[in-house]
């Protein structure tokens, strides 16, 4: 029964996603919107401990977050999501923890 | 699928415009929503006393509008609303305070409601912070 | 079967009133009888130290409420033992009875509920 965790604040600046890299179990998905997407960006300490998060999960992004703030994700492990594809992933993973 | 959705922002906040969207994907997507529950900051979301400038968009009077016409079970937290200055005539009149700015469509309740909400949902989720 | 709720509280006592907010949450499930269990993370771990003085800084003492929580039932109160020891807690006494959970046992104890709202 895997959760889909949402988060949604800066990586360097909040310990949303070192947190939530600590709870998460196999299986489960990450949703990055508002600024977490900029643990997207190539090179930064926030990308590589999306790398280096030794379970399995999958990654995600809301779509216009991303595009509005220039990110490249082409060469990173991310779906990107509009809305409707936002919803389907609520209802595909068990439960959904929202991190604010 | 039935969801709550649960509101902790003020309209300025980008959570509560997503919250917006998703909800309003939500809905054309088939599913059901059970409660929209404002708590914390989200009950901020619910004043009609908002003025946004012509350039910008006006989340809160757009939450209305999407409450309002699908007839939604809006739920704000009367505690947390009251703490925050969010009030409708019954409290307005027991405190004594000037106004009255709950906005239309919107419910003084308590967080048994939330709690009732979570009975009936498949899913819950929570939109805050920033 | 009621659904089952895990109240995730990561804000430290006074540094807003999230902290007192999610003890309301827990509250009220309590007075409903549902299910609710709580898990303090993060600086939400600052809300279980014993020995505090909220009255210094004219706050209100959430300690009151949290010993209330097993009288409304909700008895399943859990603490990161991780994030205690970041903030130099491991050895301290903590104000009310809750389990200590390394990160393997947070990440298995999510999967136990219907509902998880983190504050």
């Amino acid at each position: 029964m895997t959760t889909l965790h949402i988060l949604n604040s800066s990586p360097a600046n909040t310990a949303q996603l070192k947190s939530c890299l600590r709870v998460l179990s196999v299986g489960d998905g990450i949703v990055l919107t508002g600024e977490a997407v900029q643990a997207l960006r190539a090179g930064s300490a926030a990308v590589q401990k999306l790398s280096a998060c030794e379970h399995a999960y999958r990654l995600y992004a809301l779509q216009e977050d991303v595009q509005a703030r220039a990110i490249d994700t082409a060469e990173m492990p991310v779906t990107l999501l509009d809305y409707p594809a936002f919803v389907a992933l609520c209802v595909e993973y068990a439960r959904v923890n929202s991190w604010t | 699928m039935k969801f709550v959705i649960n509101v902790l922002s003020a309209s300025t906040a980008p959570s509560t415009r997503r919250a917006l969207r998703f909800a309003q994907a939500l809905l054309a997507s088939g599913h059901e929503i059970v409660r929209v529950f404002f708590y914390q900051d989200g009950v901020l979301t619910a004043s009609n006393n908002i003025v946004v400038a012509q350039d910008q968009q006006d989340i809160a009077q757009q939450w209305q509008a999407f409450i309002t016409e699908h007839q939604l079970d809006a739920v704000v937290c009367i505690a947390a609303a009251l703490r925050r200055g969010v009030l409708d005539q019954a409290e307005a009149q027991r405190y004594q305070r000037d106004a009255v700015n709950l906005a239309e469509g919107y419910q003084l309740s308590g967080l048994g409601q939330l709690h009732d909400g979570l009975q009936q949902a498949d899913r819950l989720i929570s939109f805050g912070g920033e | 079967m009621a659904q089952s709720v895990l109240l995730i509280s990561r804000q430290a006592p006074w540094a807003g009133i999230a902290a007192a907010e999610a003890l309301d949450i827990a509250l009220a499930a309590g007075a409903f009888d549902l299910p609710l269990s709580m898990l303090f993370m993060d600086d939400g771990v600052f809300q279980l130290l014993a020995q505090q003085q909220p009255q210094i800084l004219e706050q209100k003492d959430l300690s009151a409420n949290l010993q209330a929580l097993p009288m409304f039932g909700i008895e399943q109160l859990y603490v990161a033992q991780q994030c205690l020891s970041e903030r130099g807690l491991a050895d301290s006494s903590l104000a009310i009875e809750a389990e200590r959970l390394d990160d393997l046992q947070i990440q298995q104890l999510i999967r136990q509920f219907d509902h998880v709202i983190t504050l």
